[in-house]
């Protein structure tokens, strides 16, 4: 038996992913993994204080992760629309990838803030039952519900061709799998020829474009919404949430789609090159925009009495290293003339690191986001850290080395390759 | 002084007799008429010693835990899921001598902000004025915690729930007389309860009459709160946490901040659009040269 499928392994990995390198770097994420398994068992057994930051700081990197990966599940879906609900075919390249990319960001985003609940359970069940229509975040759990719904559909109508394709060239259980998989029945069915149809996939692409966007709004307007808390109160963050989104979809998919042809040692298509090249363009447009965004929250932070202390904390408090270096040089500025060169040379390397650097800079971002709107108004004389708790670190570094290691898996067993699909053809 | 007590409770006493033969005539309209009335806690910081004897009750009608040390007079407490109300000294910043001890507990805002935004309306405004949550329900978001002013809720990380004073909603109801544990429990009338009205009476009149007592905190703040407070000076200078003279997270204020979203929304889709149709030749090229 063991035999069998190491056979069919045998068939579907190439070289880098029999090497050693492979092997080791699933074992790191699946360490991660259990170690995540191992704090989030401990919050169970005793209390959910283990994840404690301060008794005034209560949202920290649990609420700033899922902020962090539901905001790119947005970006990307917005990316990956431009392809078959905007009609822009060059972009349906990056479709099933985008999309894969989109439906796992989502899900560790709720793992990531279902861990943070005190009881997530009743969450689902309540927010059924007994809606406030008035909450901002009654209207975000439902929108994502929605959203995941379509989005998954979205991925398999996608996919379903390729799945087909492989169902018929594998043999044995493989074979059984992805028949299912693609549910390859249908295809007889009067449903089977609506499946084909690339109406169906615009429609359940602006379904999930629609509700990604309005479930993102609500995010936004969760922390706008609250008086209490200057720096996110107001209207700026619904809508900077929305350029950040679309600026993290492009650097999620450059970073992550240049990164795998790398580690996989593939050439890349020739028509997928020149959309890269593009995507990154309109990244360096798109951050230079937010760094527009960012000069007018802090200049009219300044001005607005209740919001200057918060502000300061960025400026010269204990945020300004994640601030200046992160958020502006890290995050924004640097990457905008790495991409500018990059494009110039076609260099794929430097719009690979440039992303990349986009990445990082937008998580760190998002953590000083969450965390420093919270030290005003309460704590008077500031916190002895505001690093994250090592707890906390364990646990969302399990939930990245599970979206890594979901993506890994998903990039060997389904079709994620920048190929036009079978709709349009 | 203490004649202002005894008149708020014959008052109470009269009112009483009075409902009971209303109640009598008019059954179980007249019951349901009479609840509707709201009542509120007057704390009156500058009659306060700070014997901590309101801590100790609620923690003993609530079944909450005690901490060591924490009952110690002058200890400094800050509220958790545990205390729901704490006793704290504070300076008041314009004259150091002047101390006096803040008893300090949820508001109870008549528009709650804490309500309003807990996505599965575990928190609820009684008609009778209490702010409860119902802990059967939460989710334990912390949502409220973020919303509330005076930053009140908060979080038991063993239940995973969030808790706070409920202004003692299982006890007002028995006889319609019991008063919450902590107004119980203090030996020199600092904490009384009534109408809502006759509190609001009753602390303009120690504000106007008595010496100390310079500043009535719930009256406009977060607008209106049934818990009212005499301070000796200004919560600002007492280094209380201050609350914006008006309703905190209006329904309407929330709709305008989401609907600029939505404007930005319907911006992107048209960005994205003016991308697609401004791009369209490039399209065209790409594909026939992969055709
Ligand atoms: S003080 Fe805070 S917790 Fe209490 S009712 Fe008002 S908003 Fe809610
Ligand atoms: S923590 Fe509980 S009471 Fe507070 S907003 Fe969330 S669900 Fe509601
Ligand atoms: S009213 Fe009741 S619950 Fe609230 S502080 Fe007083 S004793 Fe505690």
């Amino acid at each position: 038996m063991i035999n069998q499928i190491k056979k069919h392994l045998d068939l579907i990995l190439n070289d880098m992913e029999r090497s050693p390198a492979f092997y080791i770097w699933v074992s790191i994420l699946l360490s991660m993994v259990a170690v995540a398994g191992y704090a989030l068992l401990l919050s169970l057994i005793y209390s959910l204080e283990i994840f404690e930051f301060s008794i005034h700081v209560i949202w920290v990197t649990m609420v700033s992760n899922y902020v962090f990966l539901v905001v790119s599940s947005t970006g990307l879906c917005i990316v990956t629309s431009l392809g078959h609900v905007f009609g822009m075919q060059r972009y349906e390249l990056v479709a099933k990838r985008g999309v894969f990319l989109a439906l796992i960001t989502i899900i560790f985003g709720m793992i990531s803030i279902g861990a943070h609940l005190g009881h997530p359970e009743r969450a689902m069940v309540f927010n059924a039952l007994t809606p406030n229509f008035y909450s901002a975040m009654w209207w975000m759990g439902t929108l994502y519900t929605f959203y995941i719904v379509f989005i998954s559909v979205e991925y398999w109508l996608l996919a379903r061709d390729e799945l087909k394709k492989r169902a018929e060239q594998a043999e044995g259980v493989e074979r059984t799998i992805f028949g299912y998989l693609a549910l390859k029945k249908l295809d007889d069915s009067r449903l089977g020829a609506v499946l084909k149809d690339h109406k169906l996939l615009q429609a359940v692409g602006a379904a999930a474009l629609v509700s990604g966007l309005s479930a993102h709004n609500t995010l936004g307007a969760l922390f706008g919404h609250i008086e209490a808390r200057p720096l996110w109160y107001g209207s700026y963050y619904p809508v900077y949430f929305l350029l950040s989104a679309s600026f993290c979809g492009f650097a999620w998919l450059l970073a992550v789609s240049i990164g795998t042809y790398k580690l996989k040692r593939e050439e890349i298509p020739e028509d997928y090159m020149s959309l890269i090249f593009e995507m990154a363009q309109v990244l360096a447009l798109l951050l230079s925009v937010g760094l527009l965004f960012t000069v007018y929250k802090m200049g009219f932070g300044l001005f607005t009495p209740i919001k200057v202390k918060p502000i300061m904390l960025f400026l010269k408090g204990p945020f300004s290293i994640a601030f200046w270096l992160f958020e502006i040089a890290i995050g924004t500025v640097l990457p905008i003339p790495i991409l500018l060169y990059a494009v110039g040379r076609r260099n794929i390397t430097g719009v690979l690191v440039a992303s990349s650097m986009v990445l990082v800079g937008v998580y760190v971002m998002r953590y000083d986001f969450v965390v420093a709107a919270q030290i005003y108004p309460v704590i008077k004389n500031g916190l002895p850290s505001y690093l994250p708790t090592f707890m906390e670190v364990l646990f969302i570094g399990g939930v990245l080395g599970a979206l890594f290691l979901t993506y890994t898996l998903g990039a060997i067993f389904l079709p994620l390759k920048e190929e036009r699909h079978g709709h349009t053809a | 002084m203490n004649m202002a007590v005894t008149n708020i409770g014959r008052r109470r006493f009269l009112k009483m007799l009075g409902s009971a033969s209303v109640y009598a005539t008019l059954g179980a309209a007249g019951v349901a008429g009479a609840q509707t009335q709201r009542y509120g806690k007057l704390v009156d910081t500058t009659r306060c010693i700070g014997c901590k004897r309101c801590m100790s009750a609620c923690k003993r009608w609530n079944k909450l835990e005690v901490e060591r040390d924490e009952m110690v007079t002058d200890r400094e407490t800050d509220l958790s899921a545990q205390n729901w109300v704490v006793v704290n000294l504070r300076a008041d910043a314009k004259n150091r001598e002047e101390r006096t001890y803040e008893h300090w507990a949820c508001q109870h805002c008549i528009q709650p902000a804490c309500a309003g935004v807990c996505p599965v309306r575990a928190i609820i405004k009684l008609p009778r004025g209490n702010v409860v949550v119902n802990e059967k329900k939460c989710i334990g978001c912390r949502y409220c915690y973020q919303a509330c002013p005076y930053k009140v809720p908060r979080f038991d990380f063993v239940k995973r729930v969030t808790r706070k004073c409920h202004l003692c909603y299982d006890r007002i109801p028995l006889l319609n007389y019991m008063k919450p544990a902590c107004v119980a429990a203090c030996p020199v009338e600092a904490l009384s309860f009534d109408y809502k009205h006759e509190i609001i009476l009753e602390a303009k009149r120690r504000v106007s009459k008595e010496k100390n007592a310079r500043y009535i905190l719930g009256l406009k703040e977060a607008g209106g709160t049934d818990m009212l407070t005499i301070l000796p000076a200004r919560p600002q200078d007492l280094g209380l946490v201050v609350a914006p003279r008006k309703v905190v997270n209006q329904n309407l204020d929330k709709l305008r901040i989401t609907g600029a979203g939505f404007m930005g929304v319907s911006g992107l889709a048209g960005l994205m659009y003016t991308y697609a149709t401004l791009t369209q030749g490039k399209n065209k090229r790409d594909h026939d040269q992969s055709d």
